[in-house]
């Protein structure tokens, strides 16, 4: 089984690589593919935080499940209240 | 010519404070603020939103070399993020009614004291220290350093626990990540030893920037000529800065976060003088 550690890696590397290289392309293409990029980025940690959660209900280690969830939802509230 | 200059300006200060921050386990955020307003003399949401940015990059990249290589306690981490998210929104909301300077005066008192300690610091660190029963937490990982495997369990879970609130809080009001208060709560007070509380703490700076950052996003905060150059030379500071981390003893980490919580003192006095603003 693929541990829970080696999936966030991934996902984190994925998001900051795909990010880094939309900003360069963006640097030739126009600003749009430049705000993909930023995007992207700031995208990254929260499909960290919902990957974690899924990664860990797979487990059946639903207590950090639900701290998972609790995250996610508090990251929600604060978007909403700032907003 | 001078936007290539500003921008190559940028990538290297990047790279300096990716490697910091990542190295620490502090993000780097408040190191790229500094340098944006007194530096480039940009308008403080401009350079809150390239900061914000550029904490989500540094933790993101140090983040996943440094989970691959079990530094980071993943099931800590997000233990602990549940105090400091909650935290950081309640902060948001009683720093209306909250005599912000003198919060930031606090801080920096506490943050001197927190640096006294690190660089005056035990010569090297307990280990495996005998858990207090209730809610524990266990990790290992191997020290590149030293060639030895680190194993350790988190003490003081609860007070952990509700200081990691209070951090949350407290970043919240006064604007400074949740790094340089983290790394000390779980270095000094949990014993949780100073790679994995580096480690750990930069994994989880990562998701508060973001929480912040979309707000910036939506309002057209960000300059993408400038967050080019800052994003990449961030990225590329925070991957040598796990590199160097693995090879540095913890000691001279510790004494260094030391040195750097002074700073951090400094610009908490700064701010709360009304010198800086941000």
């Amino acid at each position: 089984m693929v541990e829970v550690e080696a999936i966030i890696s991934w996902i984190l590397r994925l998001g900051v690589l795909a990010s880094a290289a939309l900003m360069i392309i963006g640097l030739f293409a126009g600003p749009s593919v430049i705000w993909m990029g930023v995007l992207v980025l700031a995208l990254t940690p929260f499909i960290r935080v919902l990957m974690t959660g899924i990664c860990f209900l797979g487990q059946k280690e639903t207590s950090y499940f639900l701290i998972a969830l609790y995250v996610m939802l508090v990251l929600v509230i604060s978007y909403v209240l700032s907003a | 010519m001078m936007d290539l200059l500003i921008a190559a300006a940028i990538f290297a200060f990047g790279i300096f404070a990716g490697s910091i921050g990542a190295m620490l386990g502090l993000g780097g955020g408040v190191l790229m603020i500094v340098f944006y307003i007194l530096a480039l003399d940009l308008p403080a949401h401009q350079a809150v939103a390239l900061s914000l940015l550029a904490v989500i990059a540094s933790s993101s990249m140090g983040g996943s070399v440094y989970i691959r290589d079990k530094m980071t306690n993943l099931k800590l981490a997000m233990i602990l993020e549940t105090c400091t998210v909650t935290g950081a929104v309640m902060g948001a909301l009683i720093a209306v009614i909250l005599p912000v300077s003198a919060i930031q005066l606090l801080l920096g008192a506490v943050l001197i004291y927190a640096s006294a300690t690190m660089i005056k610091g035990v010569k090297s660190e307990g280990v495996a220290a005998a858990p207090t029963g209730g809610l524990t937490v266990k990790g290992e990982y191997n020290d590149e350093c030293t060639g030895e495997r680190v194993c350790y369990s988190a003490i003081r879970m609860k007070l952990g626990l509700v200081l990691s609130l209070i951090a949350g809080c407290v970043s919240g009001i006064v604007g400074i990540g949740g790094g340089v208060i983290m790394v000390p709560i779980m270095n000094l007070t949990m014993k949780i030893p100073m790679k994995a509380a580096a480690a750990t703490s930069n994994f989880m700076v990562g998701v508060t920037a973001a929480a912040s950052a979309f707000v910036y996003l939506n309002q057209g905060y960000v300059d993408l000529n400038l967050a080019v150059p800052s994003v990449l030379g961030i990225m590329l500071g925070a991957y040598a800065g796990t590199r160097i981390m693995g090879k540095v003893k913890s000691i001279t980490l510790r004494r260094l976060l030391g040195f750097v919580l002074i700073f951090f003192a400094l610009i908490l006095f700064m701010k709360a003088s009304g010198v800086l603003t941000w």
